[in-house]
């Protein structure tokens, strides 16, 4: 039997059960099911240990630390009170916000960006696409150390690229990343205007992936470009957009290095940021029941988000 | 039903054994937990056999820039004094030092020996309360202890007993660029030494539209502008650390004193306060970016402004005397810990290795070729900046030396007063309102 056919009858099969619903097909154990694809289950084996004892284990134990205040030599249970210190802290509610406002703004201008960037590179030929896919995509791959000690030069108060531009407006020159109103737009500033490679590439693929029938109907309907890419091309890639919309979630809210690199959470605090006082609550203060607890609340507000931007996607859809 | 309750087994059964292996894996950690102080008798301990692990920052370099032979050369050493000693050094970048420690201690993994500046946040005074470090004591005879600097010992020292050897001890100093006065026409302060009228006058002369007189930095653990906040007699935290006493008027007076050399002098430029040490160094340091005239480091910059790299023509001075009258800097004391060990025999060896390390020639090495202090008072005796007349004055600064507050939550205290002082160094903050605002912070963290 052929795979379209095997598809095909399982498919009408399980068509002509579902209006009757009587006869229940009894669904394997997890047992019989490894039995029955061993192969693959072994082949599977190495990376779900890995996955087990470095990212599992690993998360259910914060979990479990996240009650305790941890010593060298015995730990004590106490219950909810990291996470009363946590909310009780001034610095973590700080943090919060920063991390929200980081999130609120880089999110939506890393997504826009790739879609238009995306967007603009569809259209040409093969060969073109592949020299604006790479261009796009490597600096990615740069290190964002490296990134964030380039952006300390251009911002600069005396020498860096910024200030000169403005210079030429006649703007006095701004004290970036030592002011508490300019320091956190930097750094978003920063983060907006990196080239969002990785989204490029996946928009690009699932722009690809777009039937061309489809905007040849719509040409022939007489809908302009515009209404062809508005009501044909983002509908479509939709999908995508919710992949890197809580990608992209999920990387502003953990955002750390650029702050170490650049700011060291100041002027004040007006750029710490929860990921950057985790590292220093757990390594700096050694209180990791405490760095534990302020993961596992980072942990709820990502999957909160994923899960409202999950729904409102779906729902649109 | 049967398949959720399978997988949560399996999940279970990895937890469990995680938790069984991790248990069994530390080798460091005695079975009850609790570390031994006894120390092995006679000469038994001569015949102990095993690894000692150090972990050691990068140094001076030799011609293959090597940043690690002088440790290599004593493991060798001692290698040969003991045949079943091994020696393993562990290389660990200085910036890393803290936080591989602060893990290797939370893994129970911890090295035999690392050097640590227990004021310095990596390991702290709740480590050795929680028996992470061993006491030095009954390695030490009176006569050798009495050989250290008393401050350097007492820097080692808690509820009378010692936690660690004293290898050098650190001040803060003003470097002045002398290329820059010469070329303003403005002569250096007499033997270094000035008030706080007589700075400001001569940073005035020194600044013009491209060069300042003065700018530092301002950032958790760095002290570079502290001695201008004690000038007039303030001072963190009460004696018995319990109170906040940094808004006090004396303290008030001595941010303003720092402050104002930027927004009433205008003797320092815009970025003073910010946090980026390597720019501020290198407008002190660099030729081509040269552009401040006077700046305080720590004695390290000394060699560092005497090497090849940044060759500088310069000169170490005082801070400028406030209220006080004094003089005032910020000093430190390095060191070498001893963590938990199990056996006597090694312990013993350990503190041997540890004694090798740091003795009177090693130290007077490490004061040649790492810009440093000897802890030793017959290290200093042997004159290691005979040829070096900028690090001896910079060491005869360490007398005027004001320790920081030996508080277990001292980083913590530390941070919550340096973000204060930013605000008010980038002038979003009064001197006093930014002292101020601090001790709630303070007063909680003390609270604790």
């Amino acid at each position: 039997m052929s795979v379209q056919t095997e598809f095909e009858h399982s498919k009408q099969g399980a068509l002509s059960h579902r209006p009757h619903g009587k006869k229940k097909r009894k669904r394997p154990t997890l047992l019989q099911e490894i039995k029955k694809n061993k192969a693959a289950y072994l082949f599977l084996m190495p990376k779900l240990l890995f996955f087990t004892v470095f990212m599992l284990i690993p998360i259910l134990w914060s979990f479990v630390l996240s009650f305790q205040e941890f010593g060298v030599f015995e730990t004590t249970w106490v219950g909810f009170k990291n996470y009363v210190d946590v909310f009780e802290s001034p610095l973590f509610r700080t943090s919060l916000w920063n991390t929200f406002l980081y999130t609120v703004v880089t999110v939506p201008a890393f997504v826009i960006t790739a879609l238009i960037i995306a967007t603009m590179i569809h259209p040409l030929g093969k060969l073109s696409q592949s020299f604006f896919r790479s261009a796009f995509y490597l600096p990615t791959v740069t290190s964002m150390v490296i990134i964030a000690m380039v952006w300390r030069w251009m911002y600069n108060y005396r020498f860096g690229l910024f200030n000169y531009v403005l210079g030429w407006f006649g703007i006095e020159s701004i004290d970036w990343l030592n002011q508490t109103a300019t320091a956190l737009p930097a750094l978003m500033i920063m983060s907006i205007l990196i080239p969002p490679g990785a989204g490029i590439i996946i928009y690009l693929a699932a722009m690809n992936n777009i039937s061309p029938t489809l905007y040849e109907a719509a040409k022939i309907d007489g809908a302009s470009p515009f209404q062809r890419w508005w009501r044909i091309t983002v509908p479509l890639i939709k999908p995508t957009t919710l992949y890197l919309v809580i990608l992209s979630t999920i990387g502003s809210f953990q955002v750390f290095t650029q702050i170490i690199m650049m700011t060291g959470g100041g002027p004040g605090n007006a750029t710490e940021t929860i990921v950057h006082v985790i590292y220093k609550t757990a390594f700096r203060d050694f209180n990791f029941g405490l760095a534990s607890a302020q993961s596992v609340i980072l942990f709820f507000i990502i999957m909160i988000f994923a899960i409202f931007q999950y729904r409102w996607f779906r729902t649109e859809n | 039903m049967k398949q959720k309750r399978g997988m949560l087994l399996t999940l279970v059964f990895v937890f469990i054994m995680s938790l069984f292996l991790g248990a069994c894996s530390g080798d460091s950690e005695p079975a009850d937990g609790e570390p031994s102080n006894d120390v092995a008798d006679g000469d038994a301990w001569e015949d102990w056999s095993g690894t000692i692990t150090v972990w050691d920052g990068p140094r001076w370099a030799d011609e293959e820039d090597n940043k690690y032979h002088w440790l290599e050369e004593k493991k060798e050493e001692f290698e040969a004094m003991y045949s079943g000693v091994e020696v393993e050094i562990v290389q660990t970048p200085w910036a890393e030092m803290g936080d591989n420690l602060n893990v290797a201690i939370a893994g129970h993994a911890w090295p035999d020996i690392a050097p640590v500046d227990i004021s310095g946040g990596a390991v702290s005074i709740n480590h050795i309360e929680q028996g992470v470090i061993e006491p030095m004591d009954d390695f030490y005879t009176e006569e050798e202890l009495n050989d250290f600097y008393p401050n350097a010992l007492e820097a080692y020292m808690h509820d009378g007993q010692l936690y660690g050897v004293p290898n050098s001890i650190s001040v803060h100093a003003m470097l002045l660029n002398l290329d820059i006065f010469e070329e303003k026409g403005v002569t250096p302060p007499e033997n270094g030494q000035w008030t706080y009228d007589e700075f400001v006058e001569k940073m005035k002369q020194l600044t013009d539209g491209d060069v300042y007189g003065f700018s530092t930095y301002l950032l958790p653990g760095y002290y570079e502008a502290w001695p201008f906040l004690l000038m007039d007699g303030g001072y963190p935290l009460s004696d018995d650390f319990t109170e906040y006493t940094f808004d006090s008027p004396e303290a008030i007076s001595g941010l303003q004193k720092f402050i104002d050399l930027k927004f009433e002098h205008e003797v320092a430029p815009t970025e003073m306060g910010g946090p980026n040490v390597g720019e501020v160094w290198q407008a002190w340091a660099s030729e081509e970016q040269r552009s401040i005239a006077v700046q305080p480091w720590a004695t390290w910059a000394i060699v560092s402004a005497q090497g090849e790299e940044w060759k500088t023509n310069f000169m170490v001075a005082e801070y400028p005397t406030g209220d006080t009258g004094e003089p005032i800097t910020i000093g430190g004391v390095g060191g070498w810990v001893m963590f938990m060990q199990e056996d006597n025999h090694k312990r013993r060896m350990v503190a041997e290795f540890l004694k090798h390390i740091s003795n009177t020639e090693e130290q007077f090495t490490m004061a040649q070729h790492y810009g440093i202090f000897p802890a030793l008072q017959s290290t200093a005796e042997m004159e290691p900046f005979a040829d070096n007349p900028e690090m001896a004055r910079a060491q005869a600064l360490s007398e005027q030396a004001v320790m920081l507050p030996r508080h277990p939550e001292w980083a913590r205290i530390d941070e919550a007063i340096q973000k204060e002082l930013q605000l008010a160094a980038n002038g979003e903050k009064e001197p006093a309102e930014a002292l101020q605002d601090a001790r709630q912070e303070v007063e909680r963290i003390i609270g604790e």
